[in-house]
């Protein structure tokens, strides 16, 4: 099995360093863009795909960036391998479907990565701890202005970058924030702060991005229209709104303290008993779990854990890290016992 | 209250209505319980849920057939019917050759807007002069509707100059 010294390594943007990083997990940036002269690869033929992989791996060798980036086969990879880079949000739900000339290409502490023939011919992106999304923005730009002086994209003067979907179409860019919503979950204040995000031109989705459902209190918020605004325009409304999503959770998380403080401390308290003793731990379990963890160890109920341990053990306990980090395919059970002994030896560790 | 009908089947009352502004300009869509799950909008809180994918749904719906017949996209060579079925494009030409289809559905989309963003280094100035021919045309459609003949005439001639520097 591939990937085995990654998944020991945590990627860059789970140290949980960037600025509000209690609430918002992590940003990103990605853009979407064409190769003027080829169709779009839900129509392309395999020489085309070829074609397009040749052009956009020739321009990663010469970009600064990413010249020294793992460049990977999808088409080689198991099942599990492709879960194992979506559950490293390195390739979209799409990308796991396979197809040949399909390319991921990652630096290595996957911040900057990108996907060669998805549903366009490049898809770009740039994870970023915490609410960092204009400095998430100024990266990619500059790698796309890298990738440019070889590739010739395909740009309408009215239209923008052209792209498969027409809701992509413009300045091609998705900024998005992963947050971390438990207190407002508990206060069943979600719904309405999801509604009013939804009113004001962002769209929530789950922990994956498209198509998922959302696990652990864990929130993805994005911009949705793409034409119109410059790329500047976007990350700030998508930072503001993420802003005031954070303080409504501050908010949330006092007030829990303040007139549930008893019923939080015990809930956390015994999040910790049980991920601290079990032999068995489905990944829905572990998820709901380490929610209630995360938010006791932001509250400061759990001076010894910090928020990078909680990230780390996030992603560590998915099904494909598990068994990749084994080497092996596991059974169900196999799975529970080894995430069950994993989430102990870790928690084992700082306290 | 006058009864509205479901903007997908057409048959049965519209009780789901969702409301957006964007750009000032508001849009709506009214559906009826039984079509709104199928949209997955069951829940009062839909992840993935966003209204221009909604709309893209509900456009498609309401494409003439005569559309079957339309002309094929001089790059790809597909039909605005198989773009449609897919929901993807064949490649980047066919903004251009579906346009007609396109433009009503990109406005829908985003509203009535100009590519503010980023434009590729190569063929800058192009590209921003294509903008401003653009923004003219746009006021002098807007100074013909209002009657100002005289303000038309000026952008007219501004517009003229503009394109003959562009083309020089």
């Amino acid at each position: 099995m591939k990937f085995q010294a990654m998944a020991n390594t945590a990627s860059r943007w789970l140290k949980g360093d960037g600025p509000e990083a209690g609430i918002v997990f992590s940003c990103r940036a990605r853009l979407a863009r064409s190769l003027e002269g080829f169709p779009f690869p839900p129509w392309a033929e395999e020489s085309k795909l070829r074609r397009v992989s040749e052009k956009i791996l020739d321009a990663i060798k010469k970009s600064h960036y990413l010249k020294n980036a793992r460049i990977i086969d999808v088409s080689e990879l198991s099942s599990t391998e492709r879960e194992f880079l979506l559950e490293r949000h390195l390739i979209s739900l799409e990308f796991t479907k396979g197809g040949r000339f399909r390319f991921l290409a990652t630096e290595e502490e996957e911040m900057l990565s990108l996907m060669i023939n998805e549903e366009d011919h490049l898809r770009l992106q740039t994870i970023f701890s915490g609410l960092q999304l204009t400095e998430a923005w100024r990266l990619i730009d500059r790698v796309d202005d890298e990738l440019e002086e070889n590739l010739d994209y395909a740009f309408l003067s009215r239209y923008g970058y052209l792209t498969a979907c027409p809701t992509n179409a413009g300045t091609g860019m998705r900024a998005s924030c992963m947050l971390h919503l438990p207190a407002l979950v508990a206060a069943r204040k979600i719904n309405d702060i999801l509604k009013s995000i939804s009113q004001l031109g962002l769209v929530a989705r789950g922990l994956y991005g498209e198509g998922t459902e959302a696990q652990g209190d864990f929130f993805q918020v994005s911009n949705q229209l793409t034409l119109g605004l410059k790329e500047e325009e976007i990350i700030d409304h998508v930072e503001r709104i993420t802003h005031r999503v954070v303080e409504q959770e501050k908010k949330a998380r006092e007030a829990l303290l303040k007139r549930n403080g008893i019923q939080i401390r015990n809930e956390v308290g015994r999040a910790y008993g049980i991920l601290a003793g079990a032999h068995l731990m489905s990944s829905q379990e572990a998820l709901d779990l380490l929610s209630k963890l995360r938010l006791g160890m932001c509250l400061e109920l759990l001076p010894g854990l910090n928020v990078q341990t909680l990230n780390e053990l996030f992603f560590l306990v998915t099904p494909a890290q598990l068994q990749i980090r084994e080497g092996r395919g596991l059974s169900p059970l196999s799975r529970d016992q080894l995430r069950a002994r994993l989430i102990r030896e870790k928690l084992s560790k700082v306290r | 209250m006058r009864k509205m009908l479901c903007q997908v089947c057409k048959i049965r009352e519209a009780n789901v209505h969702l409301k957006e502004i964007i750009g000032g300009e508001v849009r709506e869509l009214h559906l009826c319980d039984i079509c709104a799950k199928e949209k997955g909008l069951g829940e009062p809180f839909l992840p993935g849920f966003s209204l221009p994918e909604l709309m893209l749904g509900l456009t498609d719906l309401e494409i003439p057939s005569s559309v079957e017949e339309g002309p094929e996209c001089s790059g790809c060579g597909l039909s605005y019917e198989d773009v449609r079925k897919k929901g993807k494009l064949g490649c980047s030409l066919c903004y251009q050759s579906f346009r007609e289809y396109l433009n009503p559905l990109l406005e829908k989309i985003h509203g009535k807007v100009y590519h503010s963003g980023k434009v590729p280094k190569k063929g800058k100035k192009e590209y921003r002069l294509d903008k401003k021919v653009y923004g003219l045309r746009e006021k002098l459609k807007e100074a013909v509707r209002k009657e100002e003949y005289e303000k038309a005439a000026e952008l007219r001639d501004e517009l003229r100059k503009l394109e003959k520097d562009g083309r020089a």
